[in-house]
């Protein structure tokens, strides 16, 4: 399925980037909900509402570089780069304080509490440690494929951001094949774990490797059954479609989204997706490696896994991807089951969307809609820490029994329940609505 | 039929995780209350009133008797000091006074055993509650048990003073002693001069015996002299 879809997202994601930075500002003006609106339009759309203040040095140069035509393309595509990388290191910074901090709390403990006002910039101060670090690599090793296995399994939790919408049109690029596309680049990880396992040269990394690849290439069916399922209830691969319909009302007379109730989610939308959202919660727990399905990294069995050998930046690397595919996934899981950026009350839901939307309505909806996506997204990920550091590591024969006797079996039951029901009732949820049309 | 046994099972461990999961979220939620750790170097817990310690001297007590470096079976404490001398750190048992100069005792030797406490006649010195000695240096875990602070070149310049001075108040006591024999001596001479014919010889024999006795009573070095 993968080596098929790869062929189809580079065209896609081609077609994505070179259409993202094309005609958004008008579509932000038009506030439509038809396009890849990017991060460099809020950032355009700023400057030529606002400019660049006049104190700032050079602020007429910087003012006629962003005006300047060249700037969208290649400048939209490096701010959007940098913002999602960004993230992904502030999140990841945030995401390891809070993991020991939950973890020290569930066992009587206080965590870190040195470094800053209760410990917070203990994480910033490991990173410092970690880039001093001597770069390692063994003698047996094979070096080019150690070097590069680090930064393709980075790669590889990195590009599947590029579908992942942040907020209301924020968005790196909205391509047609998103889920697809998640899906898919996923296999990337395992090749880089792969590559970092087999080259160390140590039995450690190559068992941890070994159970990886049996663990993450088991857990994407039931992960790629829950997508299809919910592909096949919204009836598109794109994230912003899937969460544009989970937004509830359509205004027929418009054609503006202006947002919905709680039960317009895709997990009040039949019974089935209830036990669907449990299940892919529990397949992208092992998806991302994360406890009790850490055999990969089995501390008391193999030492670290696949890294092992790993040490200074290199080894910070895996880190890096491993918690920013905790984000990933939760992400996901917020944009497909549970309303994206929808904060599921109706008023809040519709500021600042519409035709008589002022600036400051727009703006203020706007962070309404990423502070919603991004603690919906937060809570999953406290979720994960919260069964980490309350189960046990499951054995290997378990975590197959699990996926392929247990998972795989309900999540096809879903998929087909979710299909007759969406056939008898017509897209009504749980609660018996269905998109209201105005 | 349906397979009962596989359901159960999936129902067993949904019900066993939702029962684990409570029970660390009320852990998570009452963190405050159910928390177990210290902040070490700023909070310190109970130590129990046996426990084996940092030593403390009593120095007002000590009477110099070596003891404690006696019976010391890795010999890590170190005394220096004289009877008999008002010097610069007074100590004294029983109308017997002892001045120390040095009292340490070096703690990369120490094993913590408390034997020194037993045999001491005073029972001035003891183990305490500390037990979080640290340094950066080796030289640096010699503990000075007269100022309770690390043993530093300030207390060797300390020591050297108080020995120079120990020595001083020493041979002025000596003098001073010398000199009150030698006016007893006279006095007795002049006596026995008025009463006998010969007072020059028997001066002479009473000032040999007084520089004997002054010179048996500096027991510098001697351990169980205080008996």
């Amino acid at each position: 399925m993968n080596l098929f879809a790869f062929t189809t997202i580079f065209a896609q994601a081609g077609k994505g980037l070179g259409e993202f930075a094309g005609d958004y500002s008008s579509k932000w003006d038009a506030g439509t909900y038809d396009g890849g609106l990017v991060f460099a339009g809020i950032i355009k759309w700023l400057v030529t509402t606002w400019g660049v203040p006049e104190w700032v040095p050079l602020s007429s140069i910087l003012n006629g570089v962003l005006e300047a035509s060249v700037f969208p393309e290649i400048g939209a595509l490096l701010i959007t780069i940098g913002l999602v990388f960004g993230f992904v290191n502030i999140f990841a910074i945030g995401a390891v304080w809070s993991e020991r901090k939950v973890s020290a709390h569930m066992q009587c403990r206080l965590g870190p509490m040195e470094v800053g006002p209760h410990g917070i910039l203990q994480t910033v101060a490991d990173g410092l440690k970690l880039l001093a670090k001597e770069d390692i690599i063994p003698r047996l090793a094979d070096k080019p494929l150690f070097a590069l296995a680090p930064a393709i399994v980075f790669a590889g939790v990195l590009m599947r951001f590029v579908p992942l919408p942040f907020g209301d049109q924020l968005i790196a690029s909205d391509l047609d094949l998103g889920l697809f596309f998640i899906a898919a680049v996923g296999a990337v990880e395992v090749l880089g774990v792969i590559m970092a396992g087999w080259s160390s040269n140590n039995k450690w990394s190559l068992f941890g490797t070994i159970r990886t690849a049996t663990q993450m290439v088991s857990y994407e069916i039931p992960i790629g059954l829950a997508f299809i399922t919910v592909i096949i209830c919204s009836g598109s691969f794109s994230l912003m479609e899937i969460v544009n319909q989970q937004g509830g009302s359509l205004n027929a007379s418009d054609g503006y989204v202006y947002g919905g109730w709680i039960w317009h989610w895709n997990l009040f939308r039949n019974p089935f997706m209830l036990v669907l959202s449990i299940t892919y919660f529990i397949a992208s727990l092992a998806e991302c490696k994360r406890s009790p399905f850490d055999l990969p990294e089995a501390e008391s069995e193999l030492v670290s896994g696949f890294h092992t050998e790993y040490t200074g930046m290199r080894f910070a690397l895996f880190f890096l991807a491993e918690y920013a595919a905790m984000y990933l996934v939760a992400a996901v899981a917020v944009v497909i089951f549970l309303g994206g950026w929808w904060s599921g009350i109706y008023p809040l839901d519709a500021l600042g969307l519409g035709p008589e939307a002022t600036t400051l309505t727009k703006t203020l909806g706007l962070l309404i809609k990423v502070g919603v996506f991004l603690s919906k997204a937060f809570a999953l990920v406290f979720v994960q820490m919260w069964v980490r550091w309350t189960l046990p590591r499951i054995r290997l024969d378990q975590m197959m029994y699990v996926c392929w006797k247990v998972l795989l079996p309900i999540s096809l039951v879903c998929l087909i329940g979710s299909c007759l029901w969406e056939l008898a009732s017509g897209g009504a949820s749980v609660f018996g609505f269905g998109i209201v049309v105005e | 039929m349906i397979p009962c046994a596989y359901f159960m099972n999936i129902f067993k461990v949904a019900r066993s995780i939702w029962i684990g999961m409570g029970i660390t979220l009320k852990y998570f939620l009452n963190h405050k209350k159910t928390l177990c750790t210290i902040q070490y170097p700023r909070e310190k817990d109970l130590i129990p009133a046996r426990h084996r310690g940092i030593h403390y001297l009593e120095t007002e007590k000590c009477v110099l008797c070596w003891k404690c470096s006696d019976i010391c079976p890795v010999d890590c404490i170190y005394i220096e000091g004289v009877r008999g001398a008002d010097g610069p750190l007074q100590g004294g048992y029983r109308g017997q006074k002892a001045t120390l100069s040095k009292f340490t005792v070096d703690y990369t030797v120490c094993i913590f055993c408390g034997l020194c406490e037993e045999p001491c006649p005073p029972k001035c010195i003891w183990l305490g509650p500390e037990f979080d000695y640290h340094s950066t240096d080796r030289t640096m875990m010699e503990k000075n048990l007269l100022s309770d602070e690390v043993y530093t070149e300030s207390d060797e310049v300390f020591v050297e003073w108080a020995r120079g001075e120990n020595e001083r108040l020493q041979e002025e006591k000596k003098k001073q002693k010398e000199a009150e024999k030698a006016a007893k001596a006279a006095e007795k001479a002049a006596a026995v001069a008025v009463a006998e014919e010969t007072p020059a010889e028997a001066a002479e024999e009473t000032t040999e015996e007084a520089s004997a006795e002054a010179a048996e009573e500096n027991p510098e070095g001697e351990g169980d002299a205080a008996e």
